[in-house]
């Protein structure tokens, strides 16, 4: 084929007359699809120079952020608004049957931010279809925060004041496989039809603030009334019942409430802590297994359940022996040489540490266990008179003084690759890794790339990107990867109609009394 | 009563690493019948401390009785007839969990595709360094290098970077890829209810910490730039402000100043202005985020001696009162003393039956309104349930 079409040849081509993009269609798939959906965004960009092109039809009120009138729609607005409606009459992005183990369970699901949304992510890529509930007016931070290929080096926190809630890396990393719709819960008409879309549910999930789906009068016993034997996981820093119930956490909170901060760090020092929002992610992955063993149980029994998930119990489930050492033995964890940065206490071998490698910022990690790991390590540093040091001559020893062996290690790592050297030491049976870059990760690592754990889908906004994947592969279960995650609204009509039941007409009202808004 | 929801299901825990056997804990928690089989001079972990008592020995490694609480334990030497003697286990099994690389899978004789063919129904969970296939699948491994090689370490230490990165504390790779390999383990049982059939699973740790940079590898994909470390809190493309307050009892408190969050920066400025320390922080200048961002250093040094000047877990309490997302720093021996983990009975009683007596285990982090949780279980003596 030719140059497609672009502008009105092609929505002529494409039996698009009017500005009804609601109605228009796509080809399914194949290069006139890629094609198609090109030209639809190049025209939806150069189509709004104005408002007085954009004048005939109902589906900004659907789409636009304002949900009103037409002037006082930016045309970054009317721009995002023809992209989720070119999306939303994608044939391609609409649901069809799946593969997966948790095929016909349908999730409404409150949860927002990393947390939340990486456990119900789990749920979509096993074939469940999760519905996401959003408010237009408080918009989840993953959507806002300047993760995109436009924001550069800045902070997370640095949020532009307009932000395209489509481009948001992170939203779109958290949420891929799910449909996603906006409901208005302060209007009696958006918690009727979100009572309705959870009558037409089996598993409900949030990870609000406490007391939020309490105002809805969301609880149990009210969604059991609407749904045989649901499913309702609710996720929060500090589990629903105790005195601090109500307090406030996100990630780093939790990690420090829950002593994960404090076993982190080189002794007499502050702690260091964690680089990122590990309990989030843990904690979503540990509520992820919640409901999947709930729905496992309900298979079996029938029964549902309520489930309660605290992050900061999570978090302690998660320190490991030195809970037992402090239970068992009564050991105090505050000063001397605890936490042992990258030393090991149990078993005591040494060198154990992360030393410099040539270049800025670049570092190897080694672990010497055994005797055969030590010959090797001293073979390929060269320092047989290493070997013949009688401060180093036991693996006790080597413990015993590793102040004075890790700067000697440290000197003969200094200037070597770190990558060459990982795998000469591996080579010779040595537990040795560099320090590897998420650019290491994603561009460079073989052992990543032949597993695909990274892989990529279209998206509307962004185009083409890399997402994270589950790192497992199943022998037979498929994971399928079918939809990249929804642009604020952009499943409202195709829930309207086929799981509401709202005729459309019934869908136009309720859009221009905003109650989709 | 109630039924747990695994109450029934048979899992043979072949680990050899803490990956394994945690993830055959978890699934013993709930319920399920977990055989830990054990080499005759105990499984690895038996020989890492700490130790009960501080006394080396099979019956007194603390990391073994983490990560086997609940088991049955059996003793089996694989290496003397391979796989073989594994079939009366395996036989009624519906999973099983193995921690073996390629190349010692094949010096045991093991396939676990092999085993899939021959027991249908079994769930066989591998859960390896790097995964069962790629050029490093042999490579030898520990939890320091599994979180180098796979990203989350250049994301932890400390603001000065001629530090090393620094490792965070417990086995956390291999936590990480446990925490993956029981949803996939969840995802196949579920699966089978419906087929009746198990499969092979294929963990990587690398890969599961690969998948757990939170924000470094998006940041990468997307943005296409490099994150920072930084003390204890968010690696990211620039220097940040530190987040950690020390208080006057030597703990430390963990709060992020946004200063672009006017709801949070009036509850500080009153809670400070109530202590006597607001200083300038009332001048209704620092109401424009514009005006506090061109002072953040004033601003972050007031923050800093008005925490100084109280006890830590007050300044949580208090703050927390207030609705201030703020954390206390605690030391795993503060939290047998937290008001809230007591009130919800988190730490359970766990009887030894030996010198040591009961003593506490942490708990259920998740409750289910369907059924209670079992009451933990000591882990196993080693070969307490090896046929007479």
């Amino acid at each position: 084929m030719g140059v497609p079409p672009t502008g009105l040849p092609f929505i002529k081509q494409f039996g698009f007359e009017k500005l009804g993009l609601a109605r228009l269609t796509l080809p399914t798939h194949g290069p006139e699809r890629i094609a198609a959906v090109r030209c639809v965004k190049g025209w939806a960009g150069s189509a709004f120079g104005g408002p007085a092109k954009f004048n005939s039809a109902s589906w900004a009120r659907h789409w636009g952020s304002n949900g009103g009138v037409m002037t006082d729609i930016s045309q970054k607005a009317a721009e995002r608004a023809a992209i989720t409606a070119a999306a939303a009459a994608d044939p391609a992005r609409r649901p069809r049957p799946s593969p997966g183990p948790l095929a016909g369970i349908r999730v409404a699901d409150f949860c927002w931010m990393g947390v939340g949304a990486i456990a119900t992510r789990m749920l979509a890529d096993l074939g469940a279809q999760v519905i996401r509930i959003e408010d237009r007016k408080r918009l989840d931070m993953p959507r806002r925060l300047p993760i995109n290929k436009t924001a550069g080096a800045r902070a997370y926190g640095d949020e532009d004041p307009d932000p395209d809630p489509n481009a948001g890396g992170l939203f779109n990393n958290f949420n891929r496989n799910k449909l996603g719709i906006t409901l208005n819960m302060r209007n009696p008409r958006g918690r009727e039809l979100c009572e309705r879309l959870i009558a037409r549910s089996s598993v409900v999930t949030e990870n609000f603030a406490p007391g939020v789906m309490e105002r809805w009068g969301l609880v149990y016993d009210r969604i059991r009334a609407l749904t045989p034997e649901p499913i309702l996981a609710r996720m929060s820093g500090y589990g629903h019942s105790g005195p601090h119930a109500d307090f406030k956490s996100y990630g780093p909170v939790v990690q420090a409430v829950s002593g994960l901060s404090h076993i982190s760090g080189l002794p007499g020092r502050e702690p260091s802590g964690w680089g990122l929002s590990y309990m989030d992610n843990m904690a979503a992955f540990y509520n992820a297994a919640a409901l999947l063993t709930a729905i496992h149980h309900r298979n079996a029994t029938g029964t549902g359940t309520e489930i309660d998930l605290s992050a900061v119990e999570t978090g302690i489930t998660l320190l490991g022996p030195v809970m037992l050492d402090v239970t068992v033995n009564g050991r105090r964890m505050r000063g001397g040489n605890f936490p042992p940065g990258n030393r090991v206490e149990h078993p005591d071998a040494a060198p154990h540490g992360v030393y410099p490698a040539l270049g800025e910022d670049r570092w190897i990690a080694l672990a010497i266990m055994t005797e055969d790991d030590w010959k090797a390590l001293v073979a390929e540093l060269g320092h047989p008179d290493w070997a013949a040091d009688p401060r180093f001559a036991t693996q006790r020893l080597r413990h015993a003084n590793q102040d004075t062996l890790d700067p000697l290690v440290a000197a003969a790592t200094a200037q070597r690759d770190r990558h060459e050297l990982m795998h000469r030491l591996q080579s010779r049976g040595v537990a040795a890794a560099a320090v590897q870059t998420a650019q290491d990760i994603c561009d460079h690592d073989p052992q990543i790339a032949q597993s695909g754990v990274l892989f990529e889908l279209d998206h509307p906004v962004i185009g083409p990107a890399r997402f994270e994947g589950l790192p497992i592969r199943f022998s037979r279960l498929h994971v399928d990867n079918w939809r990249s995650a929804p642009l604020l609204g952009e499943d409202n009509a195709w829930v309207a109609a086929h799981v509401l039941g709202l005729a459309p007409d019934e869908f136009e009202q309720d859009v221009a009394e905003g109650v989709f808004g | 009563m109630t039924m747990q929801p695994f109450s029934g299901l048979k899992v043979v825990d072949l680990s050899d690493l803490i990956a394994g056997e945690f993830l055959a804990r978890l699934f013993a928690d709930m319920g399920a019948e977990v055989t830990r089989v054990e080499p005759p001079d105990g499984a690895r972990t038996r020989h890492v401390g700490p130790w009960a008592g501080g006394a080396p020995g099979l019956e007194n490694s603390l990391t073994f009785w983490t990560y086997n609480a609940g088991k049955r334990s059996v003793v089996l030497d694989l290496s003397a007839e391979g796989g073989g003697r594994l079939a009366p286990l395996l036989a009624d099994a519906d999973m099983v969990v193995m921690t073996w690389q390629p190349a010692r899978l094949a010096e045991l004789g093991l396939d676990p595709y092999e085993l899939s063919a021959r027991y249908p129904r079994l769930v066989v969970v591998s859960v390896t360094p790097f995964g069962l296939t790629g050029p490093w699948a042999d490579y030898r491994f520990s939890d320091l290098t599994a979180l180098a090689a796979a990203g989350p370490l250049a994301q932890c230490g400390y603001d000065d970077r001629s530090v090393p990165p620094v490792n965070p504390g417990g086995p956390q790779a291999q936590h990480t890829a446990t925490a993956f390999a029981r949803i996939g383990a969840l995802a196949a049982l579920i699966e089978r209810q419906a087929t009746g059939l198990g499969q092979v699973l294929d963990v990587s740790i690398h890969g599961a910490n690969a998948m757990n940079t939170e924000l470094g590898v998006p940041f990468w994909l997307y943005n296409r730039v490099p994150v920072l470390r930084q003390t204890c809190r968010h690696a990211q493309p620039v220097v940040t402000q530190p987040a950690m307050f020390a208080c006057a009892d030597g703990s430390y408190v963990y709060y992020t100043l946004i200063l672009a969050d006017q709801h949070s920066w009036k509850i500080l400025v009153q809670w400070m202005d109530e202590a006597g320390m607001a200083a300038m922080l009332t001048d209704p200048a620092f109401d424009d985020v514009l005006h506090r961002q061109a002072h953040m250093g004033q601003i972050q040094e007031l923050v800093e001696c008005f925490f100084l000047i109280q006890d830590g877990h007050t300044a949580y309490l208090e703050g927390q009162r207030r609705g201030l997302p703020i954390g206390i720093v605690n030391a795993p021996e503060d939290l047998l003393e937290d008001e809230h983990l007591k009130a919800r009975g988190f730490f359970v009683p766990v009887d030894t039956e030996s010198e040591h007596g009961t003593v506490l285990f942490p708990g259920e982090s998740c409750r289910f309104s369907a059924w209670n949780p079992a009451p933990r279980r000591r882990a196993p003596r080693l070969g307490e349930n090896s046929p007479e």
